[in-house]
């Protein structure tokens, strides 16, 4: 017990350590009122949304596409649609789970080092999405196993686009 | 989830009826060998369909001996028309069944759609139509 043994405040009759802790409990509650949570309970770290990964997956292969036709314009008719599908399943995800969609715009840069991308390269990227989207799929809740499941198929006609 | 797999059902029916048509519009060996190969997955889905509704004694409607066709098939360009229409009608019948199913039933749903989607893709890459691709298959 905390407060076993306290000395008592001679006028409040409160013990100092229950005073102290009064005021570091105020004080908690006074920075957690910031952020609009009027509970005594600490807030929880904030999870990712289950729907990040298809987030980040989206983002990712939009910018491969980009890249590759920044390196081959000639492949731009055949890239430019399959890389604006990838953009329509972010703006969809991120109004889903509450995010900002983000805004790597075409000029996205190569993280270094990165090998130049081959219809080959985007071909398993996108077979590599389709399989994590259907795990996704099986695991999501009902109201978002639609959605869910159209970005999967969509991903799967983008690796039969490539062949 | 019967309803939902009642109307899949219907979908795979009207598709293997309208390969009918879209087989007797085609001609080259790629394009046959294409619409037979996918006749052969539609009648796949549709035994699937009546051995799972069994299962769940759930009775599903006749089907019906003809259909309307969305328009008159004549000829090549007609034929890979009706084909994309077929496949892209059949991703929508089975994109409702994923919410109501877990599980199994859910992958072989999305494993049926994927696949409905993927042959619009192609069938579009043969009737030249651009872009190939749909951002969300299945959703009408």
């Amino acid at each position: 017990m905390v407060l076993t043994g306290a000395v008592r405040m001679s006028i409040t009759g409160y013990s100092r350590r229950r005073v102290l802790g009064a005021t570091v409990a105020g004080v908690a509650t006074t920075a957690l009122s910031g952020c609009g949570l009027f509970d005594d309970e600490p807030a929880p770290p904030e999870q990712p949304d289950p729907l990040q990964p298809l987030l980040d997956e989206a983002v990712a292969l939009a910018a491969s596409y980009d890249r590759a036709v920044a390196a081959q314009p000639g492949l731009a008719s055949r890239l430019t649609p399959l890389a604006e599908d990838h953009r329509t399943h972010a703006a969809e995800i991120s109004r889903l789970i509450g995010k900002t969609p983000p805004s790597a715009g075409p000029s996205a840069s190569p993280p270094v080092g990165a090998p130049a991308e081959t219809i080959a390269t985007l071909r398993s990227a996108e077979q590599a999405a389709q399989k994590s989207a259907v795990a996704l799929c099986r695991a999501a809740p009902a109201e978002r196993a639609a959605l869910i499941g159209s970005i999967a198929a969509s991903r799967a006609t983008h690796a039969e686009a490539l062949r | 989830m019967n309803p939902q797999l009642g109307a899949a059902l219907a979908a795979e029916e009207a598709a293997i009826y309208a390969y009918g048509i879209i087989g007797v519009n085609l001609s080259t060996t790629g394009d046959v060998t294409e619409a037979r190969t996918a006749e052969q997955a539609h009648r796949g889905r549709r035994d699937y369909l009546v051995g799972r509704l069994a299962q769940l004694q759930a009775s599903s409607a006749p089907s019906p001996a003809g259909y309307q066709l969305p328009f008159e098939v004549t000829d090549r360009a007609g034929a890979l028309k009706l084909a994309i229409h077929v496949e892209d009608g059949v991703a929508q019948a089975w994109r409702p069944v994923l919410p109501v199913t877990t599980g199994n039933d859910r992958a072989t749903a999305l494993a049926a759609m994927t696949e409905a989607a993927v042959r619009a893709t192609r069938w579009r890459r043969l009737a030249a139509v651009s872009p190939v691709t749909l951002p969300f298959p299945g959703r009408p």
